[in-house]
């Protein structure tokens, strides 16, 4: 696993807890939950699998590697939100169309 | 590109071990520079999400330059990985925010048709409404016609009852008075020794007949009468001419007296033409000798 490899090297105790990143994760978890879709259901287990891998990270204070999880798991949720929406918007179009 | 001092120092703790770049990293960036550029080619990233297309251009120039200086390929691969994803979610974020816009437009469509649509029935509820009521005064029309028209025939049958009934007390009081049906209308002959002893002068006995007469016709002004008078075949005929005509106008002038419009009344003599009997027989001659008067239909 790269992401530990780089962690080992790095020493990780050094740097600060990425408090920043874990609460934009969180809130990109938070707000793709409700609306997430079958096409986005992919990218938001993998945004939960690495926001949970980030918070123990967290908590080994292993924080480089708790930032780059976090940085992740939320680009994975924002891409499982985008493409949620967008496949309920895509429906919601079609059956638009249908129903004239 | 902003300075990253945390970055570059990783960069500079791993540098020497990184010279070229493994097979996972430029798979990952490959992938990486080709979502971005789809993204970036499409017209509709550049109009709805251009924000997060920025997000993504940023990741993949770190990545780019990570990839360029050494850096560890860990931190190149979650570069890319991060532009990859971004890059992505800035194309599904377009094509949604496209999508929303094609519904309300889609919804405002729908609503103009059957906004056009409910114009149109309530135009055609109206023009129906109107044929309805055109029908329907013609139909009121035609019945007050229907009336008016039974109202006429109903006048008319009693006109014409009240007519033949006066007529015929006429005929009931006087002996020489008779009545009957003619195409020119209702004929009351009246016997001249009913109304004449001699020339052209009325008897007082003819005044009740032509009190009735002259009551008729006012109770009737549409009606106009002719007064004919005829003669038997004796004496010259010039002179019954003559003579009948004066008894006809005689009883016009009696009518006139008795208030009747004179244009009403066609006074005319015609001697003996038109016999009613023969003139061989004192029975004959007597009924030949008359006054006709012609109630004309009004």
């Amino acid at each position: 696993m790269p992401l530990l490899f780089l962690c080992a090297l790095a020493a990780c105790a050094t740097t600060e807890p990425p408090e920043k990143e874990m609460a934009q994760a969180r809130a990109a978890l938070a707000q793709a939950r409700p609306v997430v879709q079958q096409e986005g259901l992919n990218e938001y287990a993998q945004a939960h699998a690495k926001l949970e891998r980030a918070e123990r990270a967290m908590q080994q204070r292993h924080y480089e590697h708790a930032r780059l999880l976090a940085e992740e798991a939320e680009a994975d949720a924002r891409l499982a939100w985008a493409t949620s929406e967008n496949a309920r918007v895509k429906r919601a179009l079609d059956a638009e169309r249908a129903s004239r | 590109m902003t300075f990253h001092p945390r970055l570059t120092l990783i960069a500079a703790l791993l540098a020497s071990g990184c010279a070229t770049l493994s097979p996972e990293s430029q798979q990952q960036l490959t992938s990486a520079r080709t979502a971005y550029s789809q993204a970036a080619a499409d017209a509709q990233v550049q109009r709805y999400a251009p924000a997060e297309l920025n997000t993504a251009a940023q990741a993949l120039q770190d990545a780019e330059r990570l990839a360029k200086d050494g850096a560890d390929s860990t931190l190149v691969e979650h570069n890319a990985y991060l532009a990859e994803r971004r890059a992505r979610t800035a194309l599904s974020t377009a094509q949604m925010r496209q999508g929303e816009a094609a519904v309300l437009e889609a919804r405002a469509e729908r609503t103009r048709a059957q906004l056009a649509a409910r114009e149109i029935e309530a135009a055609a509820a109206r023009e129906e409404a109107q044929r309805a009521e055109i029908a329907r005064q013609q139909a009121e029309a035609r019945t007050r016609a229907l009336e008016q028209e039974k109202v006429k025939v109903v006048q008319d049958q009693s006109a014409a009852a009240g007519l033949t009934a006066e007529v015929k007390r006429l005929e009931a009081y006087y002996p020489g008075v008779q009545t009957r049906q003619t195409p020119r209308g209702l004929v009351l002959t009246l016997n001249n020794d009913l109304l004449f002893d001699s020339g052209a002068a009325l008897k007082g006995g003819a005044d009740r007949a032509l009190d009735d007469l002259a009551g008729f016709l006012r109770s009737h002004p549409n009606r106009k009468v002719a007064v004919e008078g005829f003669s038997d075949g004796a004496g010259p005929k010039d002179a019954a001419e003559r003579l009948s005509k004066r008894r006809a106008e005689a009883v016009k002038f009696a009518l006139v007296q008795r208030g009747i419009e004179p244009h009403r009344i066609d006074a005319r003599g015609y001697g003996p033409s038109f016999p009613v009997g023969t003139n061989d027989t004192e029975d004959g001659r007597q009924r030949n000798r008359r006054v006709e008067i012609i109630i004309n239909p009004s």
